[in-house]
């Protein structure tokens, strides 16, 4: 292990605030949940960094969890937006007839 | 010197049922008055009547034992040492439960007559009981807090009864009235029992009176004086008396029961029961003395001035309590008590001798609207004649001997102003009781315009037989006529004097030795003055050229008399300017100041708070999701910022 | 070292570019970059497996289903966000507190006494420490609950997109059937006017 930790911390935490960032600062409810992603990302790699420091794979199985649960939220968060965001709700293309004159 | 210690304690059945026996009458009254109806009033009368047989059943226990323990005492609960509550009968509070059950079982028995087609048939009688039983507990009560207690419930009964008719907007002004000032009694009273229980740490009578002569004399004159303000309250006298007149608006046996013949006399039965504390205090003797004759003089000068006949014989009561303070105030104790004794009779007596009246002419109560009944109402006639025969003191009628007793007591214990003022008043009162006599039932009948209009209503009552409200008035005829002779007459020896002599002591050892008048003396001065005052009352009333033209004199009379006195000597005005007044004022500066702007300030304050508080944080919950994450971005980093700086990183 | 930094580089610049994107497919774009990225990341971590998984599940599966949705909501071309924004302009100031925060964390990182590794146990893709059997073992033996808590999580997470999907289906086919009601009542109609 060549690259000293602490240097990993600092790559982590870089990447944690640019998911603050567009958490906070974009409005597009996808860019946000994809910030969320970054976020737990960072978080997964510093997980790793320290299993691979201290030889404890307990740190990456860990992550692995990390990066279910984070799969599972996608889907949520994406259902979500699909119920709230969706302007049309009908199936049936005859009824979409909003240009008719 | 008497020892007033307790009687002796043993289990008396039968003051415990003479005590209970009207409590129970009222609540069966109460609960179950409109399934009784009529049978209320022969069930309450009943019970009472049962009260005054178990009174004089329990005579030899009232009057066995002597010296320290005298009568029957029947202890009842203990609280903490020295405040036992208990029940005393002795000779004292056996006189006041003859008269509150015996005259009290007359006019309740009166009632049914006089109540007869009232909607509130039932509650009448159910709150006549509970005065019955009230004044019981009053008089007795062993210990002062008992007696207050009794006080207390005695001014509910008043108050209850005196509103009876609360339709009438007078009546529950005079009501509210009466009960506001004998609270004031009530709290003086309390404040006498502080200073008891402060100096004496005990509330039974006994232990306290023992401890009497031990007292300071300022100490003793503070516990007289807090506790006249109680006895002035309930019984009239000045400057507590502006009730008593209003409260006639209660009906009339109200006014016969309550306020003449028992609770106005409860003023005279705590003297009397105290007399060992009055007996050691020279300056509440004076003080007691003294406004007890100014009362006698004011109300007779006051009921000159009346029109209504209840008002008359009102302002009569407050100068005939005056006579019994005052008489109990020096010391002349069994006088006091015998006028109270003989007082009780006459005046229900006349109270309801003035029922009939009334309930004859229809609730026609002005005298100026009466005239010639002697010959409409002759048993009401014979009954009012021989009850102001009575109380005017003629010779050989109760009343003689008993305001005698008490006028010559006032000389004898050395009070000579007392005595002058006390003379002078049987004269003021020999004229207006004859002014009543004269007027009402002389000449001729001058209420025509009145009863047409009363002619003009439906009838509002069904009359119940006459016999009812006829029999208690005669029963009353005897003792009001005889009383006197047969007990009081004798001095010294008399069997009023021997029957008392156990409680107070022999007369001669608290009386001066040789009094500047003697009592023959003082008889035929006080007959003297009744004659002038029978004299002027015929004069203005009764000669033939007088009730010639008699609506108009009594016009004229009516309209030429002095302010001073209509106005009743301006007593309630300066009541009125000086405690009304400022306390209304000081309650509407509170209002105005103290309550919104400190209490209603400081709820308003704590509710602006409160939504200020609420609005703050109200302003965070913005719904954006975005906003959210940025305050919890920012507690991160407060977070981080902690803990390096935690850590010592710098 | 040098991969290090390039990586590092790398990371950075796709996460800016994640969140700077106008469209949302940039956006898809710039995170696959930055998840292949750190997949690497994690081989040179010697955690084979966690690298593997960082390509199959969040490139091929979270954002194929990103890329659905933007279809699915047709705004994939065009900006999301229409209305005014509604946040404060206080992001400025909060940028700066969390920039100052992240500076001070880095600064506090760098200054911190570095943690001597002890990689002296051997490390690679035979049965030791980072394998894929070294991992499978430990996740199957030692860490065998919090497996199957996974699994119950994900569990959820499928019932609770079918709860939300239920919803929508269940508004949509009442208006479906109303639609469909009322073209037969006019066909009907029709005919009986002809």
């Amino acid at each position: 292990m060549v690259v000293p930790i602490g240097d990993y911390v600092a790559l982590a935490a870089v990447i944690f605030f640019i998911g603050v960032f567009g958490v906070i600062v974009r409005r597009n409810p996808l860019i946000m949940l994809m910030s969320i992603e970054l976020m737990l990302n960072a978080g997964n790699l510093l997980l790793v960094a320290f299993a691979r420091l201290w030889l404890q794979n307990a740190g990456q199985i860990f992550a692995f969890i990390v990066i279910t649960v984070a799969a599972a939220e996608a889907a949520i968060g994406l259902a979500i937006i699909v119920t709230t965001f969706r302007p049309e709700r009908f199936v049936d293309v005859d009824d979409v007839r909003s240009l008719h004159g | 010197m008497a020892s007033h210690a307790l009687g002796v304690t043993g289990t008396y059945p039968l003051v415990l049922t003479l005590w209970l026996l009207p409590l129970l009458g009222a609540i069966i009254c109460w609960a179950f008055g409109p399934q009784l109806r009529t049978m209320s009033g022969w069930l309450a009368s009943a019970l009472v009547g049962i009260s005054f047989v178990l009174a004089v059943a329990s005579w030899s226990d009232a009057t066995q034992g002597a010296g320290g323990t005298l009568g029957a005492h029947q202890p009842l609960a203990s609280w903490l040492p020295g405040f036992d509550f208990g029940l005393l009968l002795d000779p004292l509070s056996l006189i006041w439960t003859f008269i509150i059950t015996g005259v009290g079982f007359l006019i309740v028995f009166y009632s049914i007559g006089y109540m007869d087609g009232d909607r509130a048939f039932a509650r009448f009688f159910a709150y006549m009981s509970f005065f019955v039983f009230a004044m019981l507990t009053l008089v007795l009560s062993d210990n002062f807090i008992g007696l207050l207690v009794g006080w207390g419930l005695v001014g509910l009964a008043s108050y209850f009864l005196i509103g009876f008719w609360f339709e009438r907007q007078s009546a529950v002004a005079a009501a509210r009235k009466a009960f506001v000032i004998n609270v004031v009694g009530d709290v003086g009273m309390m404040f006498a029992i502080f200073l008891i229980v402060a100096n004496v740490h005990s509330i039974n009578f006994g232990a306290v009176f023992a401890a009497a002569p031990a007292l300071s004399a300022g100490v003793l004159f503070a516990i007289c004086v807090t506790l006249f303000i109680g006895a002035a309250a309930k019984s009239a006298q000045i400057p507590l008396h502006t009730w008593l007149p209003d409260a006639m608006e209660g009906p009339t046996p109200v006014s016969a029961l309550i306020h003449a013949a028992t609770m106005v006399t409860a003023g005279v039965y705590l003297v009397a029961r105290c007399a060992p504390l009055w007996d050691h205090s020279h300056g509440a003797q004076l003080l007691v003395g003294g406004i007890g004759a100014a009362t006698a003089l004011v109300g007779a000068i006051l009921g000159t001035a009346q029109w209504d006949i209840k008002r008359i014989l009102a302002y009569s009561t407050m100068s005939q309590i005056g006579y019994m303070i005052m008489g109990v105030g020096v010391g002349a104790y069994e006088g006091g008590i015998a006028h109270f004794f003989a007082h009780a009779f006459f005046k229900a007596q006349l109270f309801l001798g003035a029922g009939l009246i009334i309930h004859a002419l229809a609730d026609e109560q002005d005298i100026r609207a009466m005239g010639g009944l002697r010959r409409r109402m002759p048993f009401a006639f014979w009954v009012m004649l021989t009850a102001v025969l009575s109380i005017c003191g003629v010779p050989g009628f109760s009343g003689f001997f008993s305001k005698d007793a008490v006028i010559y007591g006032a000389l004898q214990h050395g009070h000579p102003w007392v005595y002058a003022t006390d003379i002078v008043t049987a004269g003021i009162t020999a004229y207006y009781m004859f002014r009543l006599l004269f007027v009402a039932f002389l000449g001729e009948y001058r209420g025509e315009a009145a009863q047409a209009r009363a002619a003009a209503e439906p009838a509002r009552r069904p009359h119940a037989p006459a016999w009812i409200m006829n029999a208690p008035v005669a029963v009353l005829i005897a003792p009001s006529v005889a009383i006197g002779a047969v007990l009081m007459f004798g001095g010294e020896n008399s069997p009023w004097q021997r029957f008392f002599a156990p409680l107070f002591g022999a007369t001669s050892s608290r009386a001066i030795a040789l009094p500047p008048v003697s009592e023959g003396v003082t008889t035929l001065l006080v007959f003297i003055t009744v004659i002038i005052g029978f004299a002027i009352a015929w004069q203005r009333y009764a000669t033939r050229s007088a009730q010639a033209d008699a609506v108009a004199r009594l016009r004229r009379e009516s309209e030429r008399m002095p302010a001073l006195l209509t106005n009743l000597l301006y007593f309630d005005w300066l009541i009125e300017r000086l405690f009304v007044r400022p306390a209304q004022q000081l309650g509407a500066l509170f209002g105005r100041v103290l309550d919104p702007h400190v209490f209603d300030g400081a709820v308003r304050d704590l509710v602006y708070w409160a939504r200020w508080l609420g609005t703050l944080v109200r302003s965070f919950q913005t719904g954006l999701v975005r906003a959210y994450a940025l305050i919890l971005v920012a507690g991160a980093a407060c977070f981080i910022v902690y803990y390096a700086v935690a850590a010592g990183v710098r | 070292m040098i991969a290090f930094w390039t990586l590092a580089a790398i990371l950075i610049g796709s996460a800016v570019w994640t969140i700077v994107a106008a469209k949302p497919v940039y956006s898809v774009v710039a995170l696959l970059i930055n998840f292949a990225a750190l997949a690497v990341v994690y081989l040179t971590l010697s955690a084979e497996f966690l690298g593997v998984i960082q390509i199959i599940v969040y490139s091929g599966a979270i954002l194929v289903l990103f890329v659905f949705v933007i279809a699915l909501l047709s705004s994939g071309v065009a900006p999301f966000a229409i209305g005014p924004n509604r946040l404060p302009k206080i992001w400025i100031p909060t940028a700066v507190a969390v920039l100052a925060a992240l500076g001070f964390l880095i600064f506090a990182v760098a200054r911190a006494p570095q943690g001597s590794a002890p990689a002296t146990a051997p490390v690679g893709n035979q049965g030791v420490f980072g394998s894929i059997a070294d991992f499978g073992k430990a996740l199957f033996t030692v860490q065998l609950l919090p497996f199957e808590v996974t699994a119950l999580v994900l569990m959820v997470a499928v019932i609770g997109v079918i709860t939300l999907g239920g919803e929508q289906m269940r508004e949509v086919r009442p208006r479906a059937q109303a639609a469909t009601d009322r073209r037969m009542r006019e066909a009907i109609l029709r005919e009986g006017k002809g």
